[in-house]
């Protein structure tokens, strides 16, 4: 089975009389408690019918004079392009968690801006491996064993062992830091901007803060014909601009070949950017009505500055996850959740659709971290999942 | 934390009186920490009351021993993430299952030392370890590779 888990989508998971094997403690969780705390179907506190408030969504949006979409990081690329349907009819925005998230390190794969690889070309044929910014073993659990660090590939057959070199740079001393031991490298950096800085001037032969780290890690990159960045939150926050980043992957790719993968996030939220990407030439945040993408269009900016009065909220929990400040004023707009579970946002929604879980309840495709697309295998098939309600939707309006 | 076998000794009666079987007490303290004696067999422990505290100590501090498999490792599920790393690193599941295991999957063959199970690492079958029986290896990979601490042996 794939776990939908996060981004990693890894495909062995099985189970067997009642037992979860191989998924870490994120994706057990989404195995053995998907029965739990179910979403009930909702119009303004009252239990109703599924189709009823379906028909009411559609109402609710057909009123709706600036409509928002949100959420759908861990829905199936074939929903996201309904939701996706249903902005552009509606001419309202729509946007994912990217915007906050990694959005910007996937626009600049997308774009061709830097060199990508997948993950299985990795496991074969990775040497250096920086992991910038990110902790896997709390995000990605099983990213370093599965896909990275500790398995043995085709080129590379004594794994970490002597035929990997590990590198993490954080600001502190990370659970995957502490694993940087032989063949490795931990940088602490105070700002990621210096350690970039410091990667171009080693090429160019002069002096900077970090010129001994840096220098080290350009002569291990050297050796291979195969290295790799993977960028988290912590390289997107610690760099202002990410031009003099794409700059640096350009750099040591004049004496080494470097590719750089976004490190990792939702389950399918690169389906989201990638979806997006296709029809309209951005990742996220875009408005059908201007026609373009902009910070302003962002889904919290959006709601910090009352821009809109009604939002479809797809498989995330906005009241959980945002500042009060912003989520708050969820309050003062319609609100139309449609989740399989009974989320806080949820709760306060005028309109509650349940929905099937992806992955478990619902089949599809979702797009791993490394741009891989991946069937869905689900236990069973729910008739009302994220597909059904949004072409509902989509035809209703 | 970690059991050393000086720890120990500086707790027993240090007479080396023999009548454990073992010619001194830093003898029998090591024979402990392997499981081969038991804190029992130290007579005067038990028998002269001017001991007592220093048993009590013992058997506090021996209590890892028996939450311990026969190779001394400890696994403390609460601490672990299932992250795998122990499963894929394991010099022997990478000689078994070069299909499986070895390649970062989840291991298939029917009786590797670890698995990840329910989201967290649990032992099936130790005597595959190379830490098991009397020619062992004092390996300590999975421990090595392990960010969490879940994974812990008893001398350390």
């Amino acid at each position: 089975m794939i776990c939908p888990g996060c981004s990693c989508l890894c495909d062995d998971v099985h189970i067997k009389e009642g037992k979860v094997f191989n998924a870490c403690r994120r994706g057990e969780g989404i195995f053995s408690k998907y029965k739990e705390n179910r979403a009930v179907a909702r119009v303004d506190g009252r239990e109703v019918d599924a189709d009823t408030a379906i028909e009411k969504a559609v109402e609710i949006l057909k009123d709706s004079k600036n409509p928002a979409i949100y959420g759908l990081d861990t829905t199936v690329v074939e929903a996201q392009k309904l939701a996706i349907d249903v902005a552009e009819k509606l001419n309202g925005y729509i946007d994912d968690n990217s915007s906050f998230c990694l959005g910007e390190l996937v626009e600049a794969v997308l774009k061709g801006e830097v060199p990508t690889a997948t993950l299985d070309d990795v496991r074969d044929n990775a040497y250096v491996l920086v992991y910038w910014g990110t902790n896997p073993y709390h995000s990605l659990s099983r990213h370093m064993s599965k896909y990275t660090y500790y398995p043995r590939g085709k080129k590379r057959p004594r794994g970490y062992d002597e035929d990997r070199f590990l590198v993490v740079v954080d600001v502190r001393k990370s659970e995957t830091a502490v694993l940087a031991k032989k063949n490795a490298k931990f940088i602490r950096v105070d700002d990621d901007a210096e350690l970039v800085d410091s990667f171009i001037k080693v090429i160019d032969g002069r002096a900077a803060k970090y010129a001994k780290e840096a220098g080290m890690v350009i002569n291990e990159m050297k050796k291979a014909d195969f290295n790799v960045i993977f960028g988290g939150l912590g390289l997107k926050y610690g760099l202002k601009d990410l031009n003099k980043f794409k700059e640096m992957v350009k750099k040591l790719n004049e004496v080494a070949k470097v590719y750089f993968i976004p490190a990792g996030f939702h389950g399918n939220m690169r389906g989201f950017n990638e979806t997006l990407f296709e029809r309209v030439g951005y990742v996220n945040r875009y408005s059908f009505r201007d026609g373009r993408s902009d910070e302003e269009f962002s889904f919290t900016e959006l709601l910090k500055n009352e821009k809109i009065d009604t939002a479809l909220i797809i498989g995330t929990d906005p009241v959980y996850s945002l500042p009060f400040e912003v989520s708050s004023k969820l309050g003062k707009i319609k609100t139309i959740v449609v989740d399989p579970r009974m989320s806080f946002t949820a709760r306060i929604a005028d309109v509650v659709i349940p929905s099937a879980v992806s992955g478990l309840e619902a089949g599809g495709t979702m797009v791993r971290s490394d741009g891989i697309r991946v069937k869905l295998e689900p236990l069973e098939e729910r008739e009302v999942n994220d597909v059904y309600i949004l072409s509902r939707i989509k035809e209703g309006l | 934390m970690a059991l050393n076998p000086m720890d120990i000794y500086k707790l027993l009666p240090k007479t080396n009186c023999k009548k454990c079987g073992e010619a001194t007490c830093m003898s029998f303290a090591f024979k402990l920490l392997n499981r081969e004696k038991k804190l029992e067999d130290c007579k005067p422990l038990y028998e002269d009351k001017k001991y007592e505290r220093q048993r009590k100590k013992l058997e506090e501090m021996l209590k890892p021993l028996e939450e311990a498999t026969e190779t001394g490792l400890i696994v403390d599920e609460s601490l672990c993430t299932g992250c795998g790393n122990c499963v894929v690193v394991c010099p022997v599941h990478v000689e078994k299952d070069p299909k499986g295991a070895a390649i970062g999957n989840g291991p298939t063959i029917d009786d590797p030392i670890l698995r990840v199970e329910d989201g967290v690492v649990r032992v099936v079958n130790m005597k595959a370890c190379r830490r098991y029986g009397k020619n062992r290896i004092l390996c300590v990979v999975c421990r090595e590779n392990c960010p969490s601490d879940a994974i812990r042996f008893l001398e350390g």
